[in-house]
């Protein structure tokens, strides 16, 4: 694993949740969707294990539900989906997320102007 | 046989990632590799290779998995409380509260697992829209060609015209079923264009249906009144020896004059029993007031038999007690 790889781990442990919970708010998803869509949206680096993680942490505090869906091609389907707790969790978080993300970009665009001058 | 390695694969990988886990409360591993195995062989449908080369070594697995696990619990607790603070908050002004159970139980209808199942499983059924749109799209083809002709579900394959019908609808079938394989994924434009002519199909099919003529239908036509069939088909099972008129609230008439539509006088056929005929100022015979007066050979009278009456649509409450079922029942 290379310096940034590792970066990229160590902060998207901390937002990991709120990423999942906006995939299933897209769409109910089982586990390897969820992972796939993540990449697809850019997370390169997420694991399947921490996605499974969360999947059933999230689930166990009552923000997901869960259903088998039958699959002729392959074995069935765990889907889970945001229910209420789990909505209004994402919203939350999303409102905690762009107030922090607007912060740091202030910070950052500071640092970035003062090594201009 | 690849499902065989796979279900080894799944089955051996697992088991490493769990006694790796070994430490951890039993609660909390039960939920968290509950799944496992059912998670990993979808993995494992999902591509190439083991899961070894896919996903690492099963023993960096559980690490991840364990901090994932891990890493998430306090903040959940803390966004719970939260939320119960708010919906606190939010049950104090009333109108707010009604919004909010609204809002819940709507939540409660789309969030529970039978309406999930049942929109997960509707693609499902895409297959057999393909199927009847190629029939309905056939047959709306042969409505429009043919005005007067008499237009059934299945056409007869006995007959030229049906055959050939019947070969009409399989190929539209299956053009309807190479269109659907087809346009899985289509851009917005095209695809509000393929939902609305679907759309079209079904309401044209829908006009075209509702003037079709059944089988059951001509049936009823046939069947729907007996009473009113001609005296010789609707007694061929006996002779009809005499008629017994009754009024509307269903007392006995007598001496009813009964004529056909040319005006002649309508007799029945003679049975073993005697008929009693009244004579006319004239001298003649009057053989058409019913009910006839008969006698059997042994001199006993001719009794009328039990009827049923028809329920009238309003009875009149003067109507006599009478066998006729009650519109209750």
């Amino acid at each position: 694993m290379s310096q940034a790889e590792v970066d990229t781990t160590q902060l998207l442990k901390g937002v990991l949740d709120l990423a999942v919970l906006a995939v299933l708010a897209d769409a109910d998803s089982y586990g390897y969707d969820v992972v796939r869509r993540l990449r697809e949206s850019g997370l390169d680096h997420v694991g399947d294990a921490s996605v499974y993680g969360t999947l059933r942490r999230l689930y166990q505090a009552g923000a997901l539900n869960s259903y088998v869906v039958p699959s002729d091609e392959g074995p069935h389907r765990k889907y889970y989906g945001l229910n209420n707790r789990g909505r209004k969790a994402l919203d939350q978080s999303a409102q905690t997320w762009a107030s922090l993300s607007k912060a740091l970009n202030h910070l950052l665009n500071g640092r970035s102007n003062s090594h201009g001058k | 046989m690849a499902s065989n390695d796979q279900a080894s694969d799944v089955a051996t990988y697992a088991a490493t990632v769990r006694a790796q886990l070994a430490d951890l409360p039993a609660m909390e591993r039960d939920v968290l590799l509950e799944d496992l195995e059912q998670h990993l062989a979808e993995v494992a449908a999902e591509g190439e290779g083991s899961l070894v080369d896919r996903l690492g070594p099963p023993e960096d697995y559980a690490v991840e998995l364990r901090a994932a696990y891990r890493a998430g619990r306090q903040t959940t607790q803390t966004t719970q409380t939260t939320q119960t603070t708010q919906t606190n908050q939010r049950t104090q002004t009333n109108g707010a509260y009604l919004a909010e159970s609204v809002r819940a139980a709507a939540h409660r209808v789309i969030d529970s697992d039978w309406a999930r199942q049942v929109v997960a499983f509707l693609p499902e059924l895409r297959p057999a829209w393909w199927v009847l749109r190629g029939y309905l799209a056939a047959l709306i083809l042969t409505a429009a060609f043919s005005r007067d002709y008499p237009l059934g579900p299945i056409p007869n394959p006995a007959t030229k015209r049906g055959l050939a019908e019947i070969l009409a609808a399989g190929v539209a079938i299956w053009l309807s079923v190479r269109i659907g394989r087809r346009s899985r994924k289509l851009p917005q434009g095209p695809r509000v264009l393929a939902i609305s002519a679907n759309v079209l199909i079904a309401f044209v099919a829908l006009a075209v249906l509702g003037n079709m003529h059944t089988f059951a239908y001509s049936e009823l036509i046939g069947t729907a009144t007996p009473e009113q069939a001609p005296f010789n088909a609707a007694y061929a099972a006996g002779p009809l020896t005499n008629i017994y008129p009754y009024s509307q609230d269903g007392k006995p008439l007598t001496n009813v004059l009964l004529y056909d539509q040319d005006g002649r006088p309508i007799t029945v056929e003679q049975s073993e029993a005697q008929t009693i005929y009244p004579t006319g100022a004239d001298g003649k015979a009057i053989t058409n007031a019913y009910p006839l007066t008969q006698r059997h050979m042994n001199g006993d009278p001719v009794v009328a038999p039990r009827v049923a009456f028809p329920p009238w649509p309003t009875p009149s409450p003067s109507a006599s007690p009478s066998p006729s079922p009650s519109p209750t029942r």
